[in-house]
């Protein structure tokens, strides 16, 4: 299945073609992969994180469907 | 010993007086909301000779304590009609709180309107006002020029600011502020307090503390133990350790807009097409390509460092590194999508004396009237500059988002007690709605930043789109941010807090070691409590009532995409959240 996935921030470096910028690629996953799952195969770093799901926070034991975007998000705050 | 000055502009009289002991606690916002519901008539016209504006650092202010150098500036708005605080980094804070000034209060209004005054203070507390009527409508960064002509070289001080906007009375006039290396990017910005300075005559402010140092703690060895701590904290969590010192507070724009309460073009949208071009990670990425600086605090002793200085294509200074909220005001909610075109806009507004979120907001309701398209950046900073001269629509302007939207009849104009609503869409995001439509403030996102639990899982969660828990979220975050405020602790330091225990037991016992006193938790947020009770109470006095704690209807009438979800928290909700007001004025004995 095909995931479009978005990494910001310090975990941009993290996209597996290795370019820069925040635009979200289409990557390929195994049919009925988690959060977690892709997580583990992109290989971030294991420290907390904030993670959408179609712009709706996700935990990591989420089932992803093909053509969900995926966010995720070092912790950031601001204001 | 901390005093207060009391600067009187119908006579021109400067007065040094003991803190009244009861307010011995107090400081910053604590300090500056209850000197003006003291001395101010709620019913006070608000540019008239009644009204008072009070420059006043935190507890903290002049010490050695992280992240506490911030300053806090109270007045009846002329924007709200409320009682406000608006609060500030830069130097001065510190410069009053060396010398020990508790607070300066500029009261009165000199007869001959053409007069302007500079207020200087030196460092042994010695002041006086000068004639600088030939400053009059000059913008910040002149004024700043103009004072540095008057001071010498070897001098260590401070300016608070005024630009024309000010002068003129615009209800969008803020106070800017010196930095560490002296630009006047540094902003009360919220609720017309330039305006009122406007009305006093004065133009500029003065504070030498060359030669003096921080002031000492009771008990300095017990304050090092507590600071540390609280030190640590700062830099170790995520948030103000790693990502705004990295990329400033900006690097909210694509967490926001992945939410879907990123408001783009007058809150029509939840997402910007433009995001990734006004980003933070853009911002620095753009900054250090131009050899910009991408990392200092905005006032000494600043350990997260989110301040960083927006420079053009050629490495030459514009203005402050856009926070947040400049970019999404100027950027996303009026449709534009280029950082340098934001940059421009940030520094005219800066320089002509104005809020740059009630002005972002206030030319994306004038693109909303159809009179410019969205998106038109040099039609933006046209109509701004006309601000300058005075025109029909440039003081229409100046008066704000409201104002804007009334004379060009827009039907959606998102304000809150006549302010408009910052960064954060309400719809989906509803935990900020709660605090928009409560604060005292008017729509203000500092005063109770449910963004916490609502989106970014800082201290706990509360799911966003949900109305449960949201109300006691935003009671507790308006507390200990008046709390904090009170401390002239950078907001910042409750990311933290919030999440680290320890920090917040830092806070109490640097309270206690530096006054002496013994504090506790709960001490520290009857400081919170107390300064939001003689706020409610001027503006009740004022005249507002339940329903001035309400979201503009469009907000729970006109579904926001990309989740179509309207603000549902009920009245019922939004009337809890000041419950603890009659009781704590009945301890305070006020009424």
């Amino acid at each position: 299945m095909n995931v479009d996935v978005a990494l910001f921030a310090s975990l941009a470096s993290f996209q597996p073609d290795g370019m820069p910028g925040r635009h979200a690629r289409v990557i390929e996953f195994p049919d009925g992969s988690s959060v977690g799952g892709v997580i583990a195969e992109l290989g971030l770093p294991d420290e907390p994180r904030v993670v959408f799901v179609n712009g709706r926070h996700a935990d990591d034991d989420v089932a992803l469907s093909s053509g969900d975007r995926l966010a995720i998000f070092p912790p950031v705050g601001g204001g | 010993m901390r005093e207060i000055m009391r600067v009187n502009m119908s006579n021109l009289s400067i007065t040094m007086e003991p803190l009244p002991e009861g307010w011995n606690r107090y400081g910053g916002r604590a300090l500056t909301s209850a000197i003006v519901f003291t001395e101010v008539p709620a019913t006070a016209d608000p540019l008239g000779a009644e009204n008072k504006v009070v420059f006043a650092p935190g507890l903290f202010g002049g010490t050695n304590t992280p992240n506490g150098g911030r300053l806090s500036v109270g007045t009846k708005s002329p924007l709200t009609g409320g009682l406000k605080e608006s609060n500030s980094g830069g130097q001065a804070a510190h410069a009053l709180g060396r010398m020990g000034v508790a607070a300066i209060i500029v009261e009165g209004k000199p007869n001959d309107s053409l007069a302007r005054y500079m207020l200087v203070v030196e460092p042994d507390k010695s002041a006086k006002l000068e004639r600088v009527d030939a400053w009059a409508g000059m913008g910040n960064y002149a004024v700043s020029d103009a004072i540095k002509g008057t001071r010498a070289a070897d001098d260590r001080y401070a300016t608070i600011t005024i630009g024309p906007a000010g002068e003129m009375g615009l209800k969008a006039a803020g106070i800017a502020v010196s930095d560490p290396k002296g630009y006047p990017n540094r902003f009360a910005g919220r609720g017309g307090t330039g305006a009122v300075m406007g009305s006093k005559g004065l133009k500029a402010i003065v504070l030498s503390d060359k030669g003096l140092s921080n002031v000492e703690h009771a008990d300095k060895d017990a304050f090092q133990t507590a600071m540390k701590v609280f030190a640590n904290a700062l830099t170790t969590h995520p948030v103000s350790g790693q990502g705004l010192p990295t990329y400033g507070t900006n690097v909210l724009a694509n967490i926001i807009n992945e939410s879907g309460g990123y408001p783009t073009r007058n809150f029509s949208e939840g997402r910007f097409e433009g995001v990734e071009k006004i980003s933070g990670e853009t911002m620095r990425e753009v900054t250090l390509e131009r050899g910009g600086n991408v990392k200092h605090g905005c006032h000494t002793g600043c350990v997260i460092q989110c301040s960083r200085y927006w420079v053009d294509k050629d490495g030459k200074y514009v203005t402050k590194g856009m926070e947040y909220e400049n970019v999404w005001s100027l950027g996303a909610d009026c449709g534009i999508d280029d950082l340098d075109v934001i940059g421009a806009l940030d520094r005219e507004i800066s320089d002509l004396g104005l809020d740059t979120i009630e002005m972002g907001a206030t030319l994306a309701v004038y693109m909303d009237s159809g009179k410019l398209a969205f998106g038109d950046g040099a039609g933006a900073l046209a109509a701004i500059k006309e601000i300058w001269t005075g025109t029909e629509l440039g003081k229409t302007l100046g008066h704000g988002a409201e104002a804007t939207g009334v004379a060009f009849g827009v039907e959606h104009i998102p304000v809150v007690k006549h302010q408009a609503l910052p960064a954060y869409d309400p719809r989906p995001i509803q935990g900020i709605g709660v605090t928009y439509a409560t604060s005292t403030q008017g729509a203000d996102h500092t005063a109770g930043y449910a963004i916490t639990a609502n989106v970014l899982a800082v201290g706990g969660s509360v799911d966003p789109l949900g109305t449960e828990g949201q109300a006691a979220l935003s009671q507790g975050l308006q507390i200990a941010t008046a709390m904090l405020d009170a401390m002239g602790l950078c907001i910042f330091v409750a990311f933290p807090v919030l999440d680290i225990p320890e920090a917040f037991g830092a806070i109490v016992d640097m309270a206690s070691a530096h006054t002496g006193d013994t504090w506790s938790a709960d001490a520290l947020m009857a400081v919170g409590k107390e300064t939001l009770t003689y706020e409610r109470l001027f503006n009740t006095h004022a005249g507002f009532t339940a329903a001035d704690d309400r979201l503009p209807e469009f907000f729970k009438t006109v579904p926001l995409s990309p989740h179509n979800v309207v603000f549902t928290v009920s009245d019922a909700d939004l009337d809890s959240v000041f419950d603890f007001v009659p009781e704590t004025a009945a301890g305070m004995g006020i009424s």
